[in-house]
């Protein structure tokens, strides 16, 4: 006659959990590590910034050249761009910590103080231009999302098109009190919006040609 | 964490579970799935056919009875449900011909295949009564090898593998895999006692169990759901032989396959209904049988809303990132679409996929038959990610039917 296996219940219960913490325990550990390969990239980029907020001072006190000056800034963009681009792929993959949305909130002020260095640098020197783009992290708003998603197409497109543009993505619902300000000062009212050289803001883009007209202004 | 993502790690763990439930019972009696007990004794036993206008089939399904090598079969009692065709004349010809066969006829429709099954019930005097519908056709040996089980006296039920005699078009072909897995899984409940249906192109009986339960209920639309729960509830054992096979027809297109489904969902609704007090028993009906029943539901449902919401938001977002990179003249995928790290939920549904492939894969290699060709792998993979799918939408039907008090076949 067949015998009764009941345990099973047990042992299977056992290999779901022991399955799961292995599981979640990987899960962490990968994730843990994303984030301090982020922190890492973000210490080296904050000295950047750093040594670029001591340059623009030199070019306040000194002749720089302008040349030097975008240099510098267009490569540091460029470095934190990709990094944001690593940071997205280990953020959306992210789903048992929350280190990489506090990593997120830290670039973003980096960023925003790279803008915030540009506004003098722009002032002496116009060999270049800035688009700031500010959207919103938290989206919920399909529409929205998809927007968002199509404007950064449309600004890669035109970053690759003149590689003299400074181009600084930022969220601007990250409750930074900087950004907020700044935010304030140019009376933003609605993400995403794009603020070109410190000048125009556009809350719709078509194509790249809107942008470009405006460097032309 | 996000409470989707918590959602989401209930979900994954429960189905987890019930997998390892059936990974753990089969690799702990792989050796005894096949096992046949040989009878004490030629139990008598009577079968019973409930008809209801299957003038096509009936006479097959008496003659595969007849051509049973069980010798305690006594009689086959094939019951006529007032049929609009001629099956009755075709049964009384079959009863003039074969003295085991009896013809009777309801004096009014009953509606649903219990009423008539219960009708032929009261014609049965041997100790064993067993089950066949007008469109089956139980194999040769596939009596003398469930018999065996009711050595044990604490078995009240034993049934049979059914498998699809009509594989001509892809709805039956789909059909004929999921059969062969719904046996095979119910074969490894039976190892922990939880078999939940005993089903009805042949299944047998202990006459006195029967009576005890007082037969089939004829308000159920599952019948064969409901008296198996009546038996585990009245302490019962139901068992399965695996090796004794009954070839079914099976529904050739769409729409019969639906309302079928639905059926057989309502049935297990009014099923879970009917026993919801026992979930607080220690038997196994309130310890697996129901609590396995009901979380396939929740399982089922929740499962098809998290899907369709991701699903529908995917699809819309897709769609408007196309039609406005058009307009804006961008690329329509760029390389920051594909993400190379994959999270930790997307590695638990892989693993969940490979282990479900496997199991089916395992349950194929169980079924083999001689008769038919081999299932082509895309037809198990139709099944596998396809035909599941349509699942959880007939669970919201069935329910809706269920709320709103449908109880016709």
């Amino acid at each position: 006659m067949l015998k009764s296996k009941k345990h099973v219940f047990w042992e299977a219960l056992v290999i779901t959990i022991a399955i799961f913490l292995v599981g979640l325990f990987t899960g962490i550990l990968v994730e843990t590590g994303n984030s301090n390969k982020i922190s890492n990239l973000y210490i080296q980029s904050e000295i950047s910034l750093v040594d670029g907020t001591a340059i623009s001072q030199l070019s306040k006190d000194s002749e720089l050249d302008c040349d030097s000056l975008r240099k510098n800034n267009i490569d540091f963009a460029n470095k934190i761009y990709e990094e944001a681009k690593l940071l997205e792929q280990y953020e959306t993959a992210g789903k048992l910590t929350d280190g990489m949305k506090l990593l997120h909130k830290k670039y973003d002020l980096l960023r925003t103080l790279l803008w915030m260095g540009n506004q003098n640098s722009l002032d002496r020197c116009d060999n270049y231009h800035l688009i700031v783009y500010l959207y919103e992290y938290e989206a919920e708003e399909i529409e929205k999302k998809a927007t968002q998603k199509v404007w950064s197409k449309i600004l890669l497109d035109l970053k690759k098109e003149d590689p003299n543009t400074l181009l600084i993505p930022i969220a601007a619902d990250q409750e930074i009190t900087s950004l907020n300000l700044l935010i304030e000062e140019y009376k933003i009212n609605s993400l995403p919006a794009l603020i070109v050289n410190n000048k125009d803001v556009l809350y719709t883009i078509k194509n790249t040609q809107n942008v470009k007209d405006l460097f032309n202004n | 964490m996000e409470p989707l993502t918590i959602v989401y790690l209930v979900y994954t763990f429960i189905a987890f579970y019930f997998l390892f439930i059936y990974i753990l019972t089969y690799s702990q009696n792989r050796k005894q799935i096949y096992e046949v007990i040989k009878p004490d004794r030629n139990y008598p036993l009577s079968i019973v056919v409930p008809c209801f206008n299957e003038a096509k089939s009936i006479g097959k399904t008496i003659e595969a009875i007849l051509n049973s090598d069980y010798k305690g079969l006594k009689k086959v009692i094939v019951v006529d449900d007032c049929s609009d065709d001629n099956s009755y004349e075709i049964i009384k010809k079959y009863a003039k011909k074969f003295p085991r066969v009896m013809a009777v006829q309801t004096p009014k429709n009953t509606g649903n295949a219990a009423g008539a099954k219960n009708y032929g019930a009261k014609f049965v005097k041997t100790e064993l009564i067993g089950f066949s519908d007008a469109d089956s056709f139980p194999k040769k040996d596939a009596m003398s090898k469930m018999v065996g089980f009711f050595n044990d006296t604490k078995t009240g039920a034993v049934t049979s593998r059914v498998l699809v005699s009509n594989r001509e078009n892809k709805i039956s072909k789909v059909q004929a895999i999921e059969y062969k897995i719904i046996a095979f899984t119910r074969k490894l409940l039976g190892f922990l006692e939880s078999i939940y249906v005993t089903n009805g192109p042949l299944s047998i009986y202990r006459k006195k169990a029967f009576d005890q339960v007082k037969g089939f209920d004829e308000k159920n639309l599952t019948e064969d759901i409901e008296i198996t729960w009546n038996f585990v509830s009245k302490g019962w054992k139901v068992q399965m032989a695996i090796p004794a096979i009954a070839y079914t027809v099976v529904p050739d297109n769409v729409k019969t396959w639906f309302n079928q489904r639905i059926r057989w969902n309502v049935g297990g609704l009014q099923t879970i209904s009917k026993y919801r007090s026992q979930f607080r028993e220690t038997g196994m009906l309130g310890l697996f049988i129901m609590p396995f029943f009901t979380l396939s539901w929740i399982l089922g449902l929740t499962g098809l809303f998290f899907l369709a919401y991701r699903i529908f938001q995917y699809v819309v977002v897709k769609f408007l990132v196309t039609k406005y990179s058009v307009a804006a003249n961008v690329a329509l995928i760029a390389a920051e679409d594909f993400n190379m790290n994959p999270s930790i939920l997307f590695l638990f549904g892989m693993l969940l996929f490979v282990l479900g492939l496997t199991y089916t894969l395992t349950a194929m290699a169980y079924s083999r038959e001689k008769d038919f060709p081999k299932h082509p792998l895309r037809d198990i993979f139709i099944y596998s990610i396809f035909y599941l799918l349509m699942y959880p939408p007939l669970l919201i039907v069935a329910f809706y039917k269920f709320i709103k008090g449908h109880n016709t076949w």
